[in-house]
């Protein structure tokens, strides 16, 4: 049975109250939000990638202050160690005795914001790996459950490469999406001028309570994923790799290795959400396509020569969607859609 | 499908049925173009090495119903099932998945949603079964002009020679007409002789053509003397009759030898059907079978038959010169057949008299004319020779007396002796002695 028209319209109002607010904070990036939204429906964690300035953190914190969620914020330096993240044990003397105490890290919380992750060494990025995968902490082999929900919106600076480290394909195949955030137009910059003072963002208010917040959730999942769609999804994602038969000439040409079935799981979460966000009790082509490029462009593993050639892991995606039939078998070429 | 409403089932049937379309429309052109461009090639190979499958040819035509039916099956196996068709509806109708979910589900509370309204609104996809096909009406077209090539056959030049054949013989027998040598029931069986000559040429012109030709005409030929030689026997008879009657004052003769023969000459002449050209008296006279009796009617009935075997005999004079225009077969005069040209006697088993297998026709030509083939050469007057009638030719000596060796002479015996010892006295020489010693000594 598929969801009641009227659950689907309410999850719809919902999610469109969410992005609605969002939208008043971050001008001109419908499609950045969009994206957002579908990923914390979908229970996933991003990865926004942008120069400095363009709203980042600010869609972050306002998505926490809107979700009336616990929202923790770490900066990402050379120096910060794993346990500044999960959390560490103290030495405290209690009742005369002096025991070791564990102290929570910032990981603790419902919604994680982790700024500029790139500048972290690698050893304190893999802390990320258990929480954000298992949603639960291990320390000195005791395992704590994180908070539930918990989210991961992890932001890196593309273009400053110096004193920063990459984060790892297994580090990168945790983000559900990896979210680009371009700039903006002068009509947006002009409507920034007119309507903020010093660059402030306005005043929100909680939309979506935590039992709203589950309740969404639960209605995500409860969208219908045909198996015609299923289908058209497995096989985007098979033809990400070059030795698959469905693949396109860009993918056998600048793909080392493609996209793993976690984008494939991706796909069909972030799908159903965006789903309910237009209001439909099921999962359509298009929802497919219109999130298979934040989903599998960054588990593309490429090769040299795509840069060599101005290949990123979009254009890949972008020539992946193109080339395979949402149909397996396709229409007869006698036949012509209108 | 069944748990979809009715207008979406109908439009889903209509898809569906579509789809079968497209795909026998993909499937069928190629393989007729394939079996066009196959018939083509086909029909000009038969132009040019097999001109009796030329009949025929016309009905390659059939090769694109016979294209439709393995394309039909395999499009069958092929067929769009039904998740396919429902998820091309839904592909066609934008992608939203609704008719996929609805009919997976089998939610009958979305049956009235405006969004699966929308979604079975999905337009059919247009047919373009030119684009497919353009190489199956390039194929048939190569075909037509295939077919339109002319065949190429010496069949033109046969019937031109069994024509000339038969145009022929018809002027042989036309002059016999004209000179009343022939019997309107032997002209019917000469023509059909002559047309079955004419078929038969008009296929295939070799020897055997030419014999059968030179056969009626040495027919005509042989026929023709027959009704001469009645001629000659009958005048001749009249003739004798004639100085009998003469001799008799004019009455007929009373031996009846003469007119018994006259009888048999004319009743010959009359098998041969010579008489049709007489006058009607004289007819009526020859059919009675009787002489006339007195000497007035008999020397007129001389006269007329008379005449009549003059002029008779003129007429085959006339004749005289078809015999000499009969042409003889003469194998350098026309091609060999083509079955003949690969034969050429050199394997074994194909040897012949002349060429060609052993089974092969023969072929004959400078025959003895036929007038002069059968004429008589009288020989010398014999008579029965009796037993007793004998003469001893020559005296043998008598028989040897003694052996020969005995009766030879001494100097021969002695000369045997000489020649024996010096044989046995005889040096071998030293490369012989051992073998000599070896074979004795076993």
């Amino acid at each position: 049975m598929m969801e009641t028209t009227e659950r689907v319209a309410a999850g719809q109002a919902k999610i469109a109250r969410l992005t609605g607010e969002l939208r008043r904070v971050i001008l001109g990036k419908e499609h950045t939000i969009d994206e957002v939204v579908a990923a914390l429906l979908a229970r996933g964690h991003v990865l926004l990638e942008g120069l400095p300035g363009l709203g980042k953190t600010e869609l972050i914190k306002a998505l926490s202050r809107l979700l009336a969620l616990d929202f923790r914020r770490i900066q990402f330096t050379p120096d910060l160690l794993p346990t500044d993240i999960t959390g560490s044990h103290i030495l405290q003397e209690r009742d005369g005795r002096k025991d070791f105490v564990f102290h929570p890290g910032p990981v603790f919380t419902n919604l994680l914001l982790a700024d500029e992750i790139n500048r972290a060494s690698p050893k304190t990025q893999a802390a990320l790996l258990e929480a954000m995968q298992e949603r639960r902490v291990t320390t000195f082999g005791e395992t704590r459950v994180l908070p539930d929900p918990f989210f991961v919106l992890a932001t890196q600076n593309p273009i400053e490469l110096e004193g920063t480290y990459p984060l790892p394909e297994a580090q990168l195949d945790r983000f559900m999406f990896k979210v680009e955030v371009a700039g903006v137009d002068r009509s947006v910059l002009e409507e920034i001028l007119v309507t903020r003072v010093r660059g402030e963002p306005p005043a929100l208010d909680p939309v979506l309570s935590a039992a709203e917040l589950a309740d969404l959730f639960a209605l995500v999942d409860a969208i219908h994923l045909p198996r015609g769609v299923a289908n058209y999804a497995a096989r985007l994602v098979a033809a990400s790799h070059p030795s698959s038969a469905d693949a396109p000439e860009a993918v056998r040409s600048f793909v080392k290795y493609g996209s793993s079935p976690r984008a494939a799981i991706a796909i069909g979460s972030a799908a159903r959400a965006r789903a309910l966000a237009a209001g439909k009790p099921n999962v359509g082509f298009d929802d497919v396509r219109r999130v298979a490029a934040p989903a599998m462009a960054h588990r593309l593993v490429l090769d040299y020569s795509a840069r060599l050639e101005g290949w990123d892991g979009r254009r890949v995606v972008d020539a992946i969607v193109t080339s395979v039939p949402e149909i397996e078998r396709g229409l007869p070429q006698t036949l012509e859609a209108r | 499908m069944s748990d979809l409403p009715v207008p979406i089932r109908r439009r889903l049937q209509r898809l569906a049925r579509r789809l079968s379309i497209g795909l026998f429309l993909d499937v069928w052109p190629r393989w007729t173009a394939a079996g066009l461009i196959a018939a083509g090639v086909a029909t000009l190979a038969c132009r040019v090495l097999a001109p009796r499958a030329s009949p025929y040819l016309v009905w390659l035509w059939i090769v694109p119903a016979i294209a439709a039916i393995p394309a039909a099956l395999l499009c069958r196996w092929r067929r769009f099932r039904h998740e396919d068709v429902l998820a091309a509806a839904d592909s066609l109708a934008g992608g939203t998945g609704t008719l996929l979910a609805v009919a997976e589900t089998r939610d009958a509370s979305w049956h009235e949603s405006p969004m699966l309204a929308r979604a079975a609104a999905f337009e059919l996809p247009r047919l373009r079964p030119w684009r497919r096909l353009k190489p199956a009406v390039a194929a048939a077209a190569f075909l037509a002009a295939a077919l339109a090539v002319p065949q190429r056959t010496a069949r033109a030049a046969d019937t031109a020679l069994a024509d000339d054949i038969a145009r022929t013989l018809a002027a042989t027998v036309a002059e016999l007409k004209q000179q009343q040598l022939v019997a309107p029931e032997e002209e019917k069986a000469l023509e059909d002789a002559i047309e079955r000559i004419r078929r038969d040429a008009g296929q295939r012109v070799d020897a055997s053509a030419w014999e059968a030709a030179d056969a009626l005409r040495e027919k005509l030929a042989s026929d023709a003397a027959a009704k001469q030689d009645a001629v000659k026997w009958a005048a001749q008879s009249l003739e004798r009759y004639a100085s009998a009657a003469n001799a008799a004052g004019g009455l007929p003769p009373a031996d009846g030898a003469e007119a018994a023969e006259l009888s048999k000459a004319l009743e010959q002449l009359a098998k041969s059907g010579l008489l049709a050209g007489a006058s009607k008296d004289l007819q009526a006279v020859l059919k009675s079978g009787k002489l006339p009796s007195d000497a007035a009617a008999l020397r007129a009935l001389s006269a007329s038959l008379g005449r009549y075997l003059k002029e008779t005999n003129g007429r085959f004079g006339e004749l005289a010169k078809l015999g000499k225009e009969f042409g003889r077969f003469n194998p350098a005069e026309f091609p060999l057949a083509e079955g003949d040209s690969a034969v050429d006697g050199t394997e074994p088993g194909q040897g012949a008299v002349t060429r060609g297998r052993a089974d092969a026709d023969l072929t004959f030509g400078q025959e003895t004319a036929p007038f002069d083939r059968f004429k008589a050469t009288p020989l010398p007057p014999g008579a029965a020779r009796s037993p007793d009638d004998w003469a001893p030719l020559v005296e043998l000596p008598g028989a040897p007396q003694g052996s020969p060796e005995l009766s030879a002479s001494a100097q021969a015996r002695s000369y045997a002796d000489a020649v024996g010892q010096g044989a046995w006295r005889r040096a071998l020489a030293p490369r012989h002695q051992s073998a000599v010693k070896k074979y004795f000594a076993k």
